[in-house]
């Protein structure tokens, strides 16, 4: 099975929020780019897919700025991936993730791709629609929020489940497909040191970006929330009453009371 | 009036989602008239599902009701919800940001040439482009993205917006467009579905409210107040680190540096001090209720509101109360 991983860098979940000066986005002075949370777990799921299926290959892709990007195709490679390619793209264009797909497809497209897996979103813009785009460019069917992936060799078909506000769904479909996963139901493996190293050596293929087309998703500002001042205090008589204006003032004042 | 937005529903069980609803709301604001809003509803429920869109002030519904759709992929669904799209000539495709329409606004921006963002929890309009305003980075901070047009697919952050006033209608009920949807997107098929199980609630980081239980619960046989109360608002369950740790609940349920990040509309913290290292996990919540004996623990200095006392006594009416609220 030819299995395609898209991964992402996006800040270390650590990072300090700082707004750029010109108020359009994350300051990226000083900030660590680290491969995706969810798109770990996708990578993780290629390699156990691989160690399933025999004669699996996996191909790490992603689209976006130097130097990060090839960071998280070292660190992926380090991981076990067989093969890296990186569409170089500037930061704004890597923002627009409709823009991301129609790239991503594009360099999909030239290599053999049976199925396609990434990260449900990435922690910094969290859009979840890379994949979703990336289905519809390939021509191939998509899946959100998928836990629970395997291959059965009998049937060749994938059969997984999808998380949703209705409940667990039971899945199957053939292949080609693109895969998101909901969250970390595997454990990722961490590279080892001397994996870590060969991967700085190791290739990795360069492949021009598209020019981008059609409209386009432009982030305007960036803002961080007011320091909070301090809890208003319940004051009451009974636990009846503090609950009764616990509740009016989530219903009257906050406005959240479902 | 020429119809200018499309929402697409969602149903469940043959009944339109909240999201849905809401979605309808911010739809009708944007549109002016209620003319201009059209909803699609799919699947062999659509027609029957279609009546009750009236009381959100619906006027027109488009259905297609193939009954393959039920269990097909949301790239099928989205050849049908571009088609829409193109023959009603709209800028403008609403949906819910669920799971499904999350999927929905990337796979239809990508057919119907349009730009898109998701989970919005403000929209507006300027000219054939539209200004949206979302949660990034886990709630810890807020952008504001520019969608140039002239075609924009946006979902919408459940719970992020209220309901419609009822105004009731008798939408008008036609067949959506007929288009041919590729056999290779009807190749995968839903075969099941597990309903949550009941108690268990959403997934906590997908939650609009959780309520999480720490220390001060003293005994795992207690965490049962911190589930009813959930089970009451309809929110997620959580739990502090000391929890997990003491294996009163599975680690899946922490908040927290070395647990999951939350930041719902609602976050109930009982008998929680405030670690930093649980502090980290949800400060970036909207509103942050705590109950607690200790009045100095720092969990009310990021709380929005806060009250002292016990949460044996404390807990239990607050269910109760929510209940009544809520007339169930």
């Amino acid at each position: 099975m030819e299995i395609v991983v898209c991964v992402k860098p996006v800040p270390e979940a650590e990072t300090r929020l700082r707004v750029r000066p010109d108020g359009k986005g994350l300051d990226p002075e000083g900030v660590k780019f680290v491969l995706a949370g969810y798109d770990e777990s996708a990578l993780e799921q290629a390699l156990l897919l691989k160690e399933a299926v025999a004669g699996s290959r996996v191909h790490a892709i992603a689209c976006g700025p130097a130097p990060r990007s090839e960071e998280v195709l070292r660190a992926s490679i380090a991981l076990g991936a067989d093969q890296a390619t990186w569409v170089e793209a500037a930061a704004e264009t890597a923002d627009d993730p409709i823009a991301v797909a129609r790239t991503l497809a594009g360099a999909i497209r030239a290599v053999p791709h049976d199925l396609v897996l990434s990260g449900k979103q990435a922690g910094d813009h969290e859009e979840g629609l890379v994949g979703a785009a990336l289905g519809e460019f390939l021509g191939v069917p998509d899946f959100g929020a998928v836990l629970d992936l395997r291959f059965d060799p009998g049937s060749a078909r994938l059969r997984f489940r999808r998380a949703t506000e209705s409940g667990q769904e039971l899945w199957e479909s053939p292949l080609p497909c693109v895969v998101a996963l909901q969250q970390a139901w595997n454990d990722p493996r961490t590279a080892k040191l001397p994996a870590i190293l060969k991967s700085r050596k190791a290739p990795i293929a360069r492949v021009p970006p598209i020019a981008p087309e059609g409209a386009q998703a432009v982030t305007e500002r960036f803002e961080l929330p007011a320091p909070r001042s301090g809890a208003k205090m319940i004051e009451f008589q009974t636990p009846e009453e503090a609950a009764q204006k616990l509740v009016r003032l989530l219903r009257e004042e906050a406005k959240v009371f479902p | 009036m020429s119809p200018t937005v499309l929402v697409v529903g969602e149903l469940h069980e043959g009944h339109a989602l909240p999201s849905t609803v809401e979605t309808i709301g911010v739809a009708r604001t944007l549109a002016g008239t209620p003319a201009e809003v059209v909803v699609l509803l799919v699947g062999s429920h659509a027609r029957s599902a279609a009546p009750e869109l009236g009381n959100a002030g619906v006027s027109r519904v488009l259905v297609d009701e193939d009954a393959r759709l039920d269990t097909a992929p949301v790239a099928a669904i989205a050849v049908v919800a571009a088609a829409a799209a193109q023959s009603l000539e709209v800028d403008l495709v609403l949906v819910g940001g669920t799971a499904f329409g999350r999927d929905l606004t990337g796979r239809l921006a990508a057919r119907w040439n349009a730009t898109a963002a998701s989970g919005a929890t403000e929209i507006q309009r300027d000219g054939s482009a539209f200004r949206v305003r979302r949660p990034v980075f886990g709630g810890r901070a807020t952008e504001t993205v520019r969608l140039s047009g002239p075609r924009s697919v946006v979902s919408l952050r459940p719970h992020a917006f209220q309901p419609p006033p009822a105004s009731p209608t008798n939408p008008a009920v036609e067949p959506a467009p007929k288009v041919e949807i590729p056999a290779g997107l009807l190749a995968p098929r839903r075969t099941g579905i597990e309903p949550v199980a009941s108690g268990l609630g959403p997934s906590l980081t997908d939650a609009s409210i959780v309520v999480s239980g720490g220390r001060g619960l003293r005994a795992p046989e207690n965490f049962h107040l911190v589930e009813e109360l959930a089970t009451a608002l309809g929110a997620a369950v959580g739990a502090s680190r000391a929890v997990t740790d003491a294996g009163w609940r599975p680690t899946s349920l922490q908040v927290g540096q070395t647990g999951r990040a939350v930041s719902p509309q609602l976050y109930i913290a009982v008998g929680i001090s405030g670690a930093i290292q649980h502090l980290v996990g949800m400060v970036s919540s909207r509103v942050i209720v705590a109950i607690n004996s200790d009045g100095s623990a720092p969990i009310f200095k990021v709380a929005d509101y806060g009250i002292v006392g016990d949460l044996f006594q404390i807990v239990p009416a607050l269910t109760q109360e929510v209940r009544r609220a809520r007339g169930t």
